[in-house]
C-alpha cells in the first residue's frame, strides 16, 4: 500500500506546489491507424489521441517526478488510459538513492527484444513498442558503487497487461476474459527483483534476479471457446545483459533463465537474445549512419510467438536538421513459417512538431499459429506529436 | 621568359626552405601544452547554450542545450549534454568520458524509453544534432589527440597570435588537419580553419566575446562555425556560465544519466 501511497502523494505535491522549481512540459499526440486487410466485424481504422504530462519539482535534496497520460480511442476502449506511468519520491542518500511511488524502468541491451526487461507491465493495447509502459508501484533502492550500480526492488499492486478490443487491432479477434494467477495472492501479490550493472572498457555488463508473477500472461481458450483466458505464473528467474562496443560494432547478448509455475505445471525455461549492429557511418559521402542489425531469439516460455526468430533489420540516420531516421525490422521463426515486418520513420516538422509513420505486417502460413491470428491486423499509423 | 620561370623557382624553392625552417613541431606542443595547462583547475562547469542551425538561404532554426563538465585528473574530461529543445528530443542526454590516448566512452539516454544505451565512439566526424559541428568538435580537446606543427606568428583582430598546425592522431577524425590562431597574450583561441581528408578547406571556427571567470579561466560566448562546402552556419551562444558548482564525478556516471534533468 505504502506505494500507492507514494504515488498519490506525489501526484499531490506536484499539484499543490504554488512555485515550482522544475519543469512541467506536455506532449499532445493524434494517431490515425489503418487496416487494409481488416476482417469483416472489424474496425478499418483508428483514431486516438493521447496528451502526457511531464513534471518534476525539486525539494532541497529530495525530488519529486510526474508523468501522467491519458489516452481516447474512438472505438477501441482496450486503447483508452488514464495512468501515472511516473509518479515517485527519490529521496538521495549518502551513496543511494530511495524511490517511492509508480516508476518506470529498462533493463537490457537487445533492439528486437528485451527478455531481461522484467520491471515494468507492458500497456500493450497501445502498440507503441518498448516505450509503452505501464508504472511499476514500487519501492527501490539503487546504491552508486566505483564497480557499477546497484539495484532493489520491491513491486506490489500487480498490473495486467492491457489488451485492445476483439474487434480492433491488433487482436486475435476473440474476448480477453479476466485474469487468473498462480500465486494465491492473485494481484496482491509482491514481486521482488534487484540488479547489478557496470561496464569495463568496451564491455557493459549486468546481472539479475527476479522473484514474482510474469509479465506476460498465457492465453488459454475458456471452456466454451468464447474468449481467452489470461493466466499469470509465477516467475523465479536469473537474467544476464552484456554489450561489446566496438568502433563501428555492437555485439549484443541478453539471457534469462529460470522457471514459471502455471496451471499447465512448473517448468524451466530459457529465453534468449544475441545479435550484432554494424554502422556505415558517412557512406559514399553522405552524413548518414547506416546500421545493419542482426539478432537471433530462443525462448521456450509458453507465451512466446514461436521458440526460434531471425531478425534483421537497417536503421539509417539521416543526420539532418530535422532528425529524420528509418527503422526497418523483419523477424521469421526458424521454420520460417510466420514472419514479422515493421516500418518505422521518423521526422521534425518544426520545433514542437513531429510525425512518424509506422507499418506493420504479419504473414503465418497456417491460421492457429500466433501470427496466423493477427493476419487481419497489419497496420498503416500516422502519428503527429506536438509539444508544448 | 625562361629567365622569369627560373626566378620564380628558385622564390618558391625559398619560400618553401624558409617556411620549412621556421615549422616547428617542437614549439607547436610546447603551445599546445601552455594553453592547456593554463585552463586546469576550473574544476567543473556548467553553461546554457543556444545552438542556431542556418542553411544556405539564410534560415534558421533553434535548439536549446545545457552543457556541464567534469575536470579530468588523468584521464580527459567528462562532459554531459542536456537537450532542452526542440520538443522530440526533449530529456535526451548525451555522456562522454574522453580519453586521452583511447577512443571515448559515450553513453545516450532515450527519455520515452528509460533508456541508457552505449553508442559507438568512431562516429565522430558525423554531425552533433544536425549542425555544422561534428562529434569531435564538440569534445574535450585533450593534447594526446593531436600532432603539432608551430608555422607562424600572425597578427588576427588585431591580437598578436601563434598559427599553429594541429593533426588529428585518429585515423577516424574527419580532418586531415586543422590550422589554429591562438593569441600569445593568455593562450585564448580565436579561430580554427578544418581541412577534410582531402586536404580541402570544410570548416571555419571562429571564437568571440571572451571572458574570464574565477581570474583565470577565459571562456568564448560566441561560437561560429562555417561550412565551406555546404554554405551551412552554425552559431553556438553560451550564456550563464558557472564554475566549482558543487557537482561531483558521481553526476558524471553512466548511473547518473537516467536522473539527470
Amino acid at each position: 500500500m505504502i506505494t500507492y501511497y507514494g504515488c498519490f502523494f506525489a501526484i499531490f505535491l506536484l499539484l499543490a506546489q504554488p512555485a515550482f522549481a522544475g519543469k512541467i512540459n506536455g506532449t499532445l499526440s493524434s494517431r490515425l491507424d489503418f487496416y487494409p486487410n481488416h476482417s469483416k466485424g472489424t474496425t478499418s481504422e483508428g483514431h486516438s489521441a493521447e496528451v502526457k504530462i511531464e513534471a518534476f519539482h525539486d525539494f532541497d535534496e529530495s525530488r519529486i517526478v510526474g508523468e501522467f497520460i491519458i489516452r481516447g480511442d474512438k472505438k477501441d476502449s482496450g486503447r483508452r488510459i488514464t495512468e501515472a506511468r511516473q509518479a515517485y519520491f527519490r529521496i538521495p542518500f549518502a551513496e543511494f538513492d530511495v524511490f517511492v511511488g509508480n516508476r518506470q524502468e529498462f533493463w537490457g541491451k537487445a533492439e528486437s527484444k528485451n527478455v531481461v526487461d522484467v520491471i515494468n507491465q507492458f500497456d500493450a493495447a497501445a502498440n507503441e513498442g518498448k516505450s509503452s509502459k505501464l508504472g511499476a508501484p514500487s519501492i527501490s533502492a539503487e546504491r552508486y558503487l566505483d564497480i557499477g550500480d546497484l539495484q532493489l526492488w520491491y513491486i506490489s499492486n500487480f498490473r495486467e497487461k492491457t489488451f485492445n478490443d476483439s474487434n480492433a487491432h491488433p487482436s486475435s479477434g476473440v474476448p480477453i476474459s479476466s485474469a487468473q494467477y498462480a500465486r494465491k495472492e492473485g494481484k496482491n501479490a509482491d514481486d521482488f527483483a534487484l540488479r547489478f550493472s557496470g561496464f569495463a572498457g568496451d564491455w557493459d555488463l549486468a546481472g539479475s534476479v527476479f522473484y514474482g508473477t510474469a509479465r506476460d500472461p498465457i492465453l488459454s481458450v475458456n471452456s466454451n471457446g468464447s474468449a481467452l483466458n489470461p493466466h499469470y505464473a509465477l516467475q523465479k528467474s536469473i537474467g544476464f545483459e552484456a554489450q561489446y562496443t566496438g568502433d563501428v560494432t555492437l555485439l549484443k547478448l541478453e539471457s534469462l533463465h529460470g522457471t514459471q509455475s502455471s496451471l499447465i505445471g512448473v517448468h524451466d525455461f530459457a529465453a534468449t537474445v544475441a545479435g550484432i549492429e554494424y554502422t556505415y557511418y558517412g557512406p559514399v559521402e553522405t552524413i548518414w549512419d547506416i546500421g545493419l542489425i542482426g539478432e537471433f531469439q530462443h525462448d521456450d516460455r509458453p507465451q512466446a510467438a514461436a521458440n526460434q526468430f531471425g531478425v534483421a533489420g537497417v536503421r539509417i540516420v539521416f543526420n539532418d536538421i530535422a532528425d529524420s531516421n528509418i527503422l526497418f525490422l523483419a523477424s521469421m521463426d526458424r521454420k520460417t513459417d510466420q514472419s514479422f515486418f515493421s516500418l518505422e520513420a521518423t521526422r521534425r516538422i518544426n520545433d514542437v512538431t513531429s510525425v512518424k509513420f509506422t507499418s506493420q505486417f504479419y504473414n503465418a502460413r497456417t491460421a492457429n499459429s500466433a501470427f496466423g491470428q493477427f493476419s487481419d491486423d497489419d497496420a498503416f499509423t500516422l502519428t503527429l506529436n506536438m509539444f508544448f | 621568359m625562361k629567365l622569369s620561370t627560373i626566378t620564380m623557382f628558385i622564390a618558391i624553392s625559398f619560400a618553401v626552405i624558409t617556411t620549412t625552417a621556421l615549422a616547428s613541431p617542437e614549439k607547436g606542443l610546447e603551445i599546445a601544452i601552455k594553453a592547456d595547462s593554463r585552463d586546469k583547475g576550473f574544476g567543473n562547469s556548467t553553461a546554457q547554450i543556444t545552438m542556431i542551425l542556418m542553411d544556405k538561404y539564410g534560415q534558421s532554426t533553434e535548439r536549446a542545450i545545457r552543457n556541464r563538465t567534469f575536470e579530468g585528473d588523468n584521464e580527459g574530461d567528462k562532459s554531459l549534454v542536456i537537450f532542452d529543445s526542440p520538443g522530440d528530443v526533449r530529456g535526451t542526454a548525451f555522456l562522454s568520458h574522453t580519453k586521452k590516448a583511447d577512443s571515448d566512452d559515450q553513453w545516450l539516454y532515450l527519455p520515452a524509453l528509460k533508456r541508457v544505451k552505449r553508442i559507438a565512439s568512431s562516429n565522430k566526424a558525423g554531425p552533433f544534432m544536425g549542425s555544422e559541428f561534428s562529434y569531435e568538435d564538440i569534445a574535450s580537446q585533450e593534447v594526446e589527440k593531436y600532432t603539432y606543427n608551430y608555422l607562424r606568428d600572425e597578427e588576427l583582430n588585431g591580437l598578436d597570435c601563434f598559427v599553429v598546425e594541429y593533426d588529428p592522431v585518429d585515423p577516424k577524425s574527419g580532418y586531415k588537419r586543422q590550422i589554429v590562431w591562438m593569441d600569445k597574450a593568455e593562450y585564448r583561441v580565436h579561430k580554427i580553419d578544418f581541412y577534410d581528408r582531402k586536404d580541402a578547406l570544410l570548416k571555419t571556427l571562429t571564437y568571440e566575446d571572451y571572458n574570464q571567470y574565477l581570474d583565470k579561466f577565459w571562456r568564448s560566448n560566441r561560437l561560429v562555425m562555417i561550412n565551406h562546402q555546404t554554405g551551412k552556419k552554425t552559431k553556438l551562444l553560451f550564456a550563464d556560465w558557472k564554475f566549482r558548482t558543487g557537482m561531483t564525478e558521481r553526476d558524471f556516471e553512466k548511473s547518473a544519466l537516467k536522473r539527470t534533468r
